[in-house]
């Protein structure tokens, strides 16, 4: 299947933190035979497979597989649902959104009318906290025949190409990783490779301290999307890194430092290989290599990310050009691991 | 009539205010079954005559046009500014998925910033400082699209449960959708009235439809179809109607009394589930207007409630669209002023 088929099948999977058994479902489905796949008991898939020659280094890929979402925390008597967000979401792509529970059952997130608005209720973003998902309920016995509490909801998929080889999506960060890694156990490789699936990423990376002890790698590499915030607004550092300048290369993000001669390396290699290839201006977002590189007595951790407009929204927004660098230095990366 | 899909088929029609042209050709092909006098005048106004061969016109208004946005700059980026095409809630935009109604029709996004590099504040830029990201730069788009271009949330078309709808431009489609309800009713039925039907534009603007075609129309009596609130928790019960229970019937200083009366007995008469929508002053709607155009007219308002208003999730029971319009279609039937 092509990268970007792929990446469309898994966002329109559903899979918050703890609740990934769908996607890990659908990975596992994709995997060619020759595949060697586990699932832990967070629910990580570790999957290898064999190479041409067996590596100096053992290389770890990893890729995280839930997105992030709603989980319904009570029912009023009225039938509305109150509710948190799993991972980082901010109330203003929230309110006046359609979610969808893994049975189908559809709601919506509104507050009162404009009209009903004071001054001051007009000019601020309520929190989570203060909405509630309305499906049609007439009550709470009524609700409570559809969702139960620990229910978790998502965003509308929304799958889109946009503009000039731009794509949208809910949940790219990151089935894109994902996408990526089942690309690269859908080939002929020259060393055998280890991929992980994490879960629970959005949540403190916890499924990246499992898998990285179990298959206590030499070197690591995340792949994942980042924060651009490359649109109007936003001027020289404060723009991050932005799409159509290709793979984001990571030197410090506010869970891990990166190793440094790595970092060095893939500029280098991207260089060589006329791939583009870019890092943040601001210090912020984290990933499983916080938890990676702290494993096992250490392991050296580089993370490639593809630049991401709108992150942790319903419609996050990747440009093509820049999955394709990163998919590129992401092999040319493994490759070099292995033997370096 | 399949209600719930006529109300589909209008509330995914587009046409947000000044731009209600390809809701306005839905509305008169759903109207060609009543009558063959149909027009749609230069202001986007449909406006249908179904004689009967009386002495008295009744005319049955609701507004066809959506809040939206419209476009009003394009930067050296691409990136599109864009102001409100009526009372559209601003905390509602971002990261929304728009179309913007071009030569062709082009997908944007409310940029956001994520909360990884957001700042912690709860307040709301201005909508002058927002942009929609379309992925073209800006000489792409100086092919696809000018100043003045409407723009339409995407919001979808969901089914709740207990017959309850979310849609975008719940209001006033859900209006139209009461009326037409009402038509099909009064097909075969003879009635008290000759029956006009207006679906007026520009209504979010300042009822600017409304101000036009009442000057092409004539009615004695007027019945205006709009939304109104359903509460939600958040809401002040004391301002609002209810989801689910039945159309809400106006009474106000500004419309006539006895039509108000009339409608409640008729609502008593026929078992139709109703509520009073009581109002201190103006109701807001285009009953304003047609009250007192020309010579004046006897108005009153029968509104669906409906909850979420001029948000991209306006949520409507079909039900209550129903009741609307079967006290429509009684009072065109039974009349009694």
């Amino acid at each position: 299947m092509e990268l970007f088929d792929l990446t469309e099948k898994l966002c329109l999977a559903d899979g918050t933190s703890s609740d990934e058994a769908d996607v890990t479902e659908l990975i596992l489905s994709l995997l060619p035979s020759d595949v060697k796949a586990y699932v832990d008991p967070l629910g990580n898939i570790i999957a290898e497979k064999k190479g041409r020659a067996t590596p100096k280094n053992k290389v770890m890929l990893a890729a995280h597989q839930d997105e992030v979402g709603f989980i319904v925390t009570y029912i009023t008597s009225e039938g509305y649902l109150r509710f948190d967000a799993v991972g980082g979401i901010n109330p203003e792509v929230v309110i006046g959104r359609t979610v969808h529970f893994k049975n189908g059952i559809r709601g919506v997130i509104g507050t009162k009318p404009i009209h009903h608005q004071d001054t001051k209720e007009r000019k601020r973003q309520p929190e989570i906290k203060e909405l509630l998902i309305d499906i049609g309920a007439t009550d709470e016995e009524n609700a409570r025949q559809y969702v139960t509490q620990g229910d978790t909801a998502y965003f509308s998929p929304g799958w889109q190409e946009m503009g000039e080889g731009y794509l949208k999506a809910k949940a790219l960060d990151d089935r894109l990783g994902c996408a990526m890694l089942i690309d690269l156990l859908n080939s002929e490789l020259p060393y055998d490779v280890t991929c992980v699936f994490t879960v629970q990423e959005e949540i403190g990376t916890k499924g990246a301290i499992t898998s990285a002890f179990t298959v206590k790698p030499d070197f690591a590499i995340v792949i994942e999307t980042t924060t651009a915030c490359d649109f109007a607004g936003n001027e020289g550092d404060k723009r991050v890194c932005e799409l159509g300048r290709g793979c984001v290369a990571s030197y410090m993000d506010r869970g891990a430092i990166y190793d440094k001669e790595l970092y060095r390396l893939a500029f280098e290699r991207a260089k060589e290989n006329n791939i583009p290839v870019q890092t943040k201006t601001v210090v912020a977002g984290g990933n499983d290599s916080r938890s990676i590189q702290v494993s096992t007595g250490g392991v050296r951790t580089i993370a490639l990310s593809v630049p991401c407009r709108y992150l942790h929204s319903p419609a996050c927004m990747i440009k093509k050009s820049d999955v394709i660098a990163t998919n590129q230095l992401m092999r040319i990366m493994y490759e070099e691991l292995c033997s370096i | 009539m399949d209600l719930n899909k006529t109300l589909k088929e209008l509330c995914l029609s587009g046409g947000v205010s000044g731009d209600e042209k390809s809701c306005a050709e839905l509305c008169c092909r759903l109207l060609s079954q009543y009558t063959d006098d149909i027009t749609i005048d230069s202001f986007n106004n449909v406006i249908a005559h179904i004689k009967r061969g009386k002495d008295k016109t009744l005319l049955l208004d609701a507004h066809l046009d959506m809040v939206g946005l419209v476009v009003t700059y394009i930067d050296e980026q691409g990136f599109i500014k864009f102001s409100k095409c009526g009372g559209i809630d601003g905390r509602s935009l971002f990261a929304q998925t728009v179309t913007i109604h071009g030569k062709e029709n082009i997908k944007g996004i409310v940029s956001v910033l994520p909360p990884h590099v957001k700042s912690k504040s709860d307040e709301i830029p201005d909508i002058g400082d927002m942009v929609i990201d379309t992925g073209y730069t800006k000489e792409q788009l100086s092919n696809l699209i000018m100043y003045g271009d409407s723009i339409t949330i995407d919001s979808e078309y969901n089914e709740l449960l207990n017959g309850r709808v979310s849609a975008p431009a719940i209001d006033d489609r859900a209006g139209v959708a009461a009326i037409l309800y009402a038509l099909e009713l009064i097909k075969d039925k003879e009635c008290a009235y000759n029956i006009d039907v207006c679906f007026s534009s520009q209504e979010e603007g300042g009822e600017v439809g409304a101000k036009i075609s009442s000057y092409k129309l004539n009615p004695d009596i007027i019945i205006e179809c709009d939304v109104s609130f359903a509460v939600t928790p958040d809401d002040k019960p004391y301002e609002c109607g209810k989801m689910s229970k039945g159309v809400m019937i106006g009474i106000s200083p500004s419309l006539s009394r006895k039509m108000s009366y009339r409608l409640i007995d008729i609502a008593k008469e026929e078992n139709i589930p109703y509520q009073l929508e009581v109002m201190s002053d103006g109701t807001g709607t285009n009953a304003d207007v047609y009250t007192v155009s020309m010579g004046g007219c006897i108005s009153s308002t029968l509104s669906v409630p409906i909850k979420y208003m001029h948000m991209p999730v306006e949520s409507v029971d079909i039900e209550d669209i129903k009741s609307t319009g079967r006290l429509m279609a009684e009072f065109c039937v039974k009349g009694g002023i």
